[in-house]
């Protein structure tokens, strides 16, 4: 078949040893920088770009992407072990992932998670490999209107996060959709809630928020809890009896999670603008309401934590096609990729891969092998990582809090970016503290302004009328899905508990904590 | 402190109201949605989740059962304050020399005694991220306004 | 060259610049003015690593460097924050240094009109104008306008809604002139970025949108999008056979300028030394493969022919944004 003809091609072009070299070193430099906070893919590819400049195109490309994907492996360390996530896209592998550390677990959930990042950016590439063109057509069919429905579907999941007091969840939510109306109103140009502060045109940023609120909100939180009186292995345990190594359960239990969460990865990352955030947060309510113990999530379930770790780094292999295939970015780490093939001189569009083939080919073979390498990059790793924890929290806390802020600052040179986050940090502290949802407001910050622009470009298009909904197929699409999920799933996790509940007997009635 | 967090974020909210009423557009001159129509929706929700939640914690029977003192409130305060102190003085002294300060200051506090394993952990860090943010990343760490040889 | 003809008009102190540029790319700066440079060269970049301020601050400083054009060291800095504001509000701080220079972008007009910055563009000593980004009005491949006249005369009748990225921008600026015009009305759909625009119109949510060729190059080659009309001087060849907005009569004279600054009351010996530099940067090879790669329009304008420049800019900006009620 051309198919592996093209992938033959490609691998021949990767294997080089300059280029395998270049590889590494992407992947190593894309693990170190996911795992500072603040620093996201976008962030570590911009800083880094200047210096592939003098490189040949394909071994700089190759480093690039490398740096893209490992930044997806190495922002998960962090959110398992500090409750601090990276960047957005591992947010939700704060929910179940610190909890597990907490139960004494790292290790397994590092392996876990390592793998799950594995299988995703594997299935990602394979699926690149087999159905670029097709998929190249579900990002064609993406408009304002498809865009709003998405985002509606993905707060859905909001119900998921909300928790016990759903009054607050809901007042969670709110305050972080009222944060992302912050900045100029796209439409009309008028600026909101800035005050005439120039720093404040551009909007609130994920970013702050999201390390102010699990990073510093945690660590306030820990003290309030006195964990710094404590000794070593506070804030989570490493146990040397329960081992590094995931037991059989873990694997079985997460068997079938791993395809669900690369596969709903892949496809949310091929449309341009959801990218790996949504997807993650999808794929773990959505891993929540397919599984047997959906009680057990926020509590440190190893399903909870695969799923979105597969779905975050299937949806960095899914935002590669519609670069590749139609020169549109669907991502701001993408939009840098973008950013350095025109200053190789390449014409991104849909004639890319056929004027390019050994360029295009060459980076999805590295991909096969950039994945290769950071699973054992990370395996090897754990061991050094977990020592993290062995520190005493008296020490590590004031580091932590270093990190967070330097890291904040560095992306985009910005003071305020710091003190929102500080305030973001306090505010936290308190919503932990009295029962509010964090994890809620994150979702509203993020979806929130989303919808917004989505549904006032759409009206405008359709002129005020909402049954552009249903003359479009992709809305009639996403629709129907909505649908499905809405009453087939519950359907199904119905029949599904009944025969948990008869395997188990009595299922723990436990109070679901939520996140 | 419960009652006041709240109080804090009805007043944001209420602000939050104001502006979207007296400042921003319900619709735009053509009659589409305008700049104001969300933020409304959004400040008026904000305020009735605000009151509602309100009124359930004001009940006497809410209160039992939520000790709401308890924790380290004091030693939480003491670290928010320590952080507040070091980002300010980010902009004054630069990024390299706060760090080194509020680390051997916060450390004195809390990890009482061990004058060495402090003064270790406040060089030695600062050092490594200056190698990593300056040297290896390119990245850039906040620039003091005094003259500082950093 | 257009270069060099441009170049004859500016008089007699400008053709000794010239010849001093042709005998020989090293000799001429020091001939000119022997105290400066004399100190490191402070360059802002208002904006973060990897954007086309960016970049271009970046090609210009590798040609200064290659070619040994300044003296000293050049320390770059990217001084990212509030559009610009902090990077361009750290120059105003500079005001009377000549050793602090900085690259402009469309921000430097819009960020004083929607913001309280203690600076306007016109604070700043002008330069040169290098280059603008220009933008053209594309329709989808299989759209049934072929030509603008078509695309007009059915706008005529109903307003057809066109996409751009934001308001406060040049995407709005333009069609809007342009539409003035040529007569027609349209409905301006605003999108947070080039990708959320280009899937639009591919999926037929809008009629038309407006861009950069760079960025939209791949998609006409491939027949999925059309271009209709261009703004700048010169349609880049790989648009197709496409008219300018001059050649039609409908010209708006607007666009993305992409230049250099000085901070406020530099020195007039900064200023001469920038200008001759300049004059040597434009000719290199490595600023045409720049121009070329990046499809922008070479746009060359000195001094106080840059300010005017940029004050029909801003007047063209404030008119529009005034009107449509984005600013007070």
């Amino acid at each position: 078949m051309d198919l592996f003809a093209d992938l033959w091609m490609g691998l021949s072009v990767a294997i080089s040893p300059i280029n395998l070299v270049y590889l590494l070193i992407g992947a190593m430099v894309g693990m170190i920088v996911g795992i500072i906070p603040g620093f996201g893919p976008a962030a570590g590819l911009a800083i880094l770009l200047p210096v592939t400049f003098g490189m040949d195109p394909i071994g700089a490309v190759m480093m690039l992407a490398a740096i893209y994907y490992g930044a997806m492996y190495g922002g998960t360390i962090t959110s398992i072990l500090l409750n601090t996530p990276g960047e957005s896209a591992t947010v939700a592998s704060t929910f179940d992932g610190y909890p597990l550390a907490q139960k004494g677990r790292a290790g397994p959930a590092l392996v876990m998670q390592a793998v799950a990042s594995f299988t995703g950016g594997t299935v990602g590439v394979i699926l690149i490999t087999l159905l670029a063109p097709a998929f190249s057509h579900v990002a064609r069919n993406f408009g304002p209107p498809e865009y709003f429905l998405l985002a509606l579907l993905g707060m859905l999941t909001l119900i998921v996060m909300i928790g016990e007091n759903w009054k607050l969840g809901v007042l969670s939510a709110l305050i972080g959709f009222a944060l992302g109306t912050v900045g100029v109103d796209l439409e009309t140009g008028q600026s909101r809630y800035t005050f005439g502060s120039a720093e404040l045109i551009g909007g609130i940023h994920f970013i702050p928020i999201a390390i102010g609120l699990f990073g510093l909100g945690e660590l306030y939180f820990a003290f309030y809890r006195g964990l710094h009186r404590i000794g070593s292995g506070s804030i989570a345990q490493y146990d040397r009896k329960k081992g590094f190594w995931p037991d059989l359960a873990d694997w079985v239990d997460t068997k079938f999670t791993l395809v669900r969460g690369s596969i709903l990865g892949f496809v949310v990352g091929v449309i341009p603008g959801a990218g790996a955030t949504i997807a993650s947060l999808m794929a773990y309510s959505f891993e929540r309401s397919f599984s047997k113990r959906p009680k057990n999530f926020g509590k440190g379930e190893m399903a909870g934590l695969v799923a979105p770790e597969a779905a975050n780094n299937a949806a960095s292999s899914g935002a590669m096609i519609p670069l590749l295939t139609l020169g549109i970015p669907g991502s701001a780490s993408t939009a840098v990729l973008l950013a350095a093939f025109l200053l190789w001189g390449m014409r991104p569009g849909p004639l890319f891969m056929t004027q390019n083939p050994e360029f295009a080919w060459g980076l999805i073979a590295s991909m096969y092998l950039g994945n290769m390498a950071l699973l054992a990059l990370n395996i090897f790793a754990i061991p050094l990582f977990v020592q993290i924890i062995r520190v005493p929290y008296r020490i590590l806390a004031p580091i932590v809090l270093v990190i967070c802020t330097l890291g904040t600052f560095s992306v985009s040179s910005s003071m305020i970016e710091v003190y929102l986050m500080f305030t973001a940090g306090i505010v936290g502290f308190f919503m932990r503290l009295y029962g509010f949802s964090p994890a809620a407001l994150v979702l509203g910050l993020v979806l929130g302004p989303l919808a917004e622009e989505a549904l006032r470009q759409t009206l405008t298009i359709s002129r005020g009328s909402f049954w552009i909904f249903l003359e479009r197929n992709g809305s009639i699409g996403i629709i129907v899905t909505t649908a499905v999920l809405l009453l087939v799933l519950p359907l199904m996790q119905r029949i599904g508990r009944r025969a948990g509940a008869l395997k188990q007997g009595t299922v723990s009635e436990a109070e679901d904590a939520g996140v | 402190m419960r009652i006041i967090f709240f109080v804090v974020i009805l007043a944001a909210g209420l602000m939050y109201s104001y502006v979207a009423f007296t400042n921003l557009d319900f619709l735009t001159m053509t009659g589409r949605l305008g700049p104001g129509f969300f933020p409304r929706g959004i400040g008026v929700l904000m305020v009735v989740f605000t009151l509602w939640s309100m009124s359930a914690e004001l009940r006497p029977s809410a209160a039992e059962g939520r000790s709401d003192v308890g924790g380290y409130a004091g030693q939480v305060a003491l670290i928010m304050g320590f952080g507040v102190a070091y980002v300010l003085s980010l902009g004054l002294i630069g990024g390299i020399p706060a760090t080194v300060i509020f680390l051997f200051v916060t450390l004195s506090v809390l990890n009482r005694n061990r004058l060495l394993q402090n003064g270790l952990v406040a060089l030695l860090v600062p050092a490594a991220i200056y190698v990593l943010f300056d040297r290896l990343l390119n990245a850039a760490i906040p620039e003091g306004v005094l003259p500082l040889p950093f | 060259m257009k270069f060099i003809s441009e170049f004859v008009g500016t008089g007699l102190r400008g053709t000794g610049l010239a010849a001093g540029c042709v005998l020989g790319l090293i000799a001429g700066s020091h001939a000119l003015a022997q105290d400066y440079p004399s100190k490191d060269l402070d360059w802002t970049i208002a904006f973060g690593p990897g954007g086309g301020n960016d970049i271009m601050a970046r090609t210009l400083i590798d040609i200064i460097q290659k070619y040994d054009l300044y003296g000293q060291d050049i320390r770059a800095e990217n001084r990212a924050g509030g559009s610009g504001a902090v990077g361009w509000g750290y120059v105003y701080s500079k005001a009377g240094s000549g050793y602090d220079i900085s690259t402009t972008s469309g921000s430097l007009i819009t960020t004083p009109l929607q913001a309280d910055t203690p600076w306007k563009a016109s604070d700043f000593v002008p330069l040169a104008l290098l280059a603008t980004d220009d933008l053209a009005i594309m329709v989808s491949g299989n759209s049934e306008w072929d030509t603008i006249e078509e695309f007009i005369e059915s706008a005529k009748e109903t307003p057809p809604t066109l996409a751009g990225t934001g308001t406060v921008n040049v995407d709005f600026i333009v069609p809007t002139l342009f539409a003035e015009k040529a007569g027609f009305e349209f409905e301006y759909v605003s999108f947070n970025s080039m990708a959320d625009m280009q899937t639009a119109l591919l999926s037929g949510a809008v009629d038309a949108m407006v861009g950069n060729p760079g960025e939209i190059v791949g998609l006409v080659e491939s027949g999925d999008m059309k271009a209709l009309i261009y703004s700048g001087e010169t349609t880049p060849p790989a648009l197709g056979d496409v008219p300018t907005m001059d050649e039609k009569g409908w010209g708006v004279g607007v666009s993305m300028p992409r230049g250099l600054i000085l901070a406020p009351d530099a020195p007039q010996e900064a200023v001469d030394f920038w200008r001759a530099t300049v004059e040597k940067i434009v000719e290199t090879p490595e600023w045409e493969k720049y121009i070329e790669t990046n499809l922008l329009t070479e746009n060359i304008k000195y001094g106080d022919d840059f300010g005017t420049f940029l004050k029909n800019a801003q007047d063209g900006f404030e008119k529009v944004l005034r009107a449509q009620g984005a600013i007070k």
